[in-house]
């Protein structure tokens, strides 16, 4: 009787030990199951067909291609590089604009912050897509900014903003933006701000503060912000679509018309893939070299 | 500037005023502190302590009056340009630095060649017993070892004036002890003059040369931590600084310092306490000084009530009582455990005293 009392609450909690241990795995599981699903399955679909060779009528049969990939070096060599300092210049533009507003809106803005952090939200209640129409419409030849920058002689009598790169990196920086200010603000809101005083009274001037305390600390949010800008402006196409011209096409566009137009999908596959490789590279590389310029400051 | 020694005091405040937009935190506040003391700033919280200590510092702007360090007036600088140093209640440790680049901050702020960096660095952290933790972080460090960064951090400056903002609020009570005594070890040491804000009765009056008590803006009550203790002049000062037992008196005899309570007992104190030829007073008497005796083993002292104990409880050093009285009301008694008799609730007693254990509070 003595043992059967003490084995039962013993099994018991072991069972609810092991229950509990298995609770991380199945809160995992429904995001683990939509990665599976709808990440790791096409990409490894996308994989396999940019390795592939043919054509559309003939069908596309798996033949190691390798060659596909030397696209992206050569024939698109001009896009993809375009699309990498568009992407370069967009993020670093939103950096340079966002971080200052990210700071005030973090130290400056006081009980009206709720209203700014509104505010920088309130352009993803208008889609995406009706945004960038919009700025075609405020960029156009006879619109007010083109016809403005001509009569103060900024703009040449024949010049043009719409259909030109600028306005590629424009419409890229300002559909970015808000990516690039939220982390920052994230990371600038949690300092402590007892840390800037601590700086004053350790003979820091505002500026000594800023560039030895403040950006250190803001940098994971730097990070954060620059890789959701530079990531999705690398892989863009709608914004040359809608404010670009040929000229100013970026490797998205090839990708975009391999696979819709000219119906090559090995090819589309593989500039797609590629791009994918080039990109994560260059963020691992970036990653690590800002990340440990933050630790030995 | 000054040397020290040379009776210019450390910090010199006129007037100091501090209005926020709806209440004063400090009001028109006059205090001069001497170089090398070991001065605290008590009050409970809300009473311009810490609002003083950053007007001090030039993290708050004065609404009006004056901030002097040693002799020149300092109210328009910043907090970068004042000879000051400041541990923070936080201790506000960069969290990305190490220890040794925390501590060196201020002196490479100042241009010091790096040998001398690390050459001060060295002697600080060995000062606080940190000796070997330059290359941790912030985090890896406990509390108390924190506590110990961030007084070094200030301490490395060789700064005129040390402002500590309740620097040992956040330890708990063993390690507290600990770092009171080792406070006042550095500050014997190193000779600067220490600015301690506190809402910590016992830890001012253990570290503290002189301690202005803060109540509504103003200092209520300044002097030796033995001076307030026994004489705390106010209500305030006397129930802030540890316990009291207070009664109301009608003054019969200013000369020989009679005194009546409301039912006609006598109760004596120290004439030349009796001031300003007040006829009704408040007297008080510190627990500690209160005598306990049966009532047929009568007491010495010249003031005695009788009473019944209501409470007794035993803290291992001393007992502590609660006496109730029909004259004063319900008296709280701390004996010290010598081995005497022990009372118990219900026990009929007579509580005594010395005139010279009185003071008066208005």
């Amino acid at each position: 009787m003595t043992a059967a009392t003490v084995s039962g609450p013993a099994v018991s909690a072991a069972s609810a030990a092991r229950r509990r241990r298995r609770i991380p795995y199945l809160l995992l599981l429904p995001g683990m199951a939509w990665l599976l699903l709808f990440f790791f399955l096409p990409l490894a679909q996308l994989v396999v067909t940019s390795l592939e060779e043919g054509s559309l009528e003939a069908g596309f049969n798996f033949a190691w291609a390798w060659d596909n990939y030397g696209a992206l070096f050569t024939t698109y060599r001009g896009q993809f590089l375009r699309s990498l300092v568009f992407a370069g210049i967009a993020t670093l533009l939103s950096l340079l604009i966002g971080y200052p507003l990210a700071y005030a809106i973090a130290f400056r803005t006081g009980r009206y912050k709720p209203l700014f952090l509104v505010l920088l939200l309130m352009p993803f209640l208008v889609p995406f897509l009706l945004r960038t129409l919009a700025w075609r419409i405020i960029l156009a030849d006879e619109g007010l900014v083109v016809t403005t920058l001509q009569s103060i002689g900024i703009l040449g009598s024949s010049g043009r903003v719409l259909a030109t790169p600028m306005a590629v990196v424009a419409g890229l920086t300002y559909n970015l933006m808000p990516f690039m200010v939220l982390p920052i603000y994230v990371a600038l809101e949690k300092m402590d701000k007892a840390l800037l005083e601590a700086s004053a009274d350790l003979y820091g001037s505002p500026f000594v503060s800023f560039w030895k305390v403040t950006w250190p600390l803001s940098l994971p949010g730097v990070i954060s912000g620059t890789l959701l800008t530079f990531i999705p402006a690398a892989g863009d196409y709608v914004e040359v679509e809608l404010l670009g011209n040929p000229q100013s096409a970026m490797v998205g566009n090839v990708i975009e018309s391999k696979f819709l137009n000219v119906i090559d999908y090995p090819a589309a596959a593989a500039l797609s893939v590629g791009l994918m490789v080039v990109v994560v590279f260059l963020v691992v590389f970036y990653v690590r070299r800002v990340g440990t310029e933050e630790l030995v400051t | 500037m000054t040397s020290p020694g040379s009776g210019v005091p450390a910090v010199e405040l006129v007037s100091l005023t501090k209005e926020f937009a709806d209440f004063v935190a400090v009001k028109e506040l006059d205090l001069a502190i001497d170089d090398g003391h070991f001065f605290a700033l008590l009050g409970p919280s809300g009473c311009g302590k810490t609002t003083t200590l950053r007007m001090i510092g030039g993290f708050e702007e004065p609404s009006s009056g004056i901030v002097r360090l040693h002799g020149e007036d300092v109210t328009g600088l910043k907090p970068y340009r004042r000879p000051v140093n400041t541990v923070f209640q936080s201790y506000a440790l960069f969290p990305h630095l190490t220890i040794h680049e925390n501590v060196a901050f201020g002196l490479r702020r100042q241009k010091i060649d790096p040998g001398e960096v690390n050459r001060r660095v060295g002697e600080v952290l060995e000062l606080v017993q940190l000796t070997g933790r330059g290359r941790q972080r912030p985090r890896q460090l406990s509390g108390g070892q924190q506590q110990r960064v961030a007084l070094a951090r200030a301490l490395v400056n060789h700064p005129r004036v040390l402002l500590l903002d309740e620097p040992l609020g956040a330890l708990d009570l063993k390690l507290r002890k600990e770092m009171q005594i080792e406070l006042k070890r550095i500050q014997q040491e190193v000779g600067i003059t220490f600015i301690h804000v506190t809402h910590d009765q016992e830890e001012a009056m253990t570290m503290a040369d002189t301690i202005a008590v803060m109540h509504g803006g103003t200092i209520e009550r300044m002097g030796h931590p033995d001076e307030i203790y026994e004489d705390p002049r106010t209500t305030f000062v006397a129930g802030f600084l540890g316990a009291s037992n207070l009664m109301d008196a009608r003054v019969i005899s200013p000369e020989q310092g009679k005194l009546v309570l409301g039912d006609g007992t006598p109760v004596w104190i120290e004439p030349s306490r009796l001031m300003n030829g007040a006829t009704t007073v408040s007297v008080g008497v510190r627990p500690e000084k209160l005598h306990l005796s049966a009532p047929d083993s009568p007491l010495e002292t010249p003031n005695r009530v009788p009473g019944t104990v209501t409470d007794a409880s035993f803290t291992g050093a001393s007992t502590q009582y609660l006496v109730d009285t029909q004259q004063i009301g319900e008296v709280a008694v701390t004996i010290q455990n010598l081995g005497d008799r022990r009372f118990r609730a219900n026990d009929q007693v007579t509580v005594g005293w010395y005139p010279e254990h009185c003071f008066l509070v208005t």
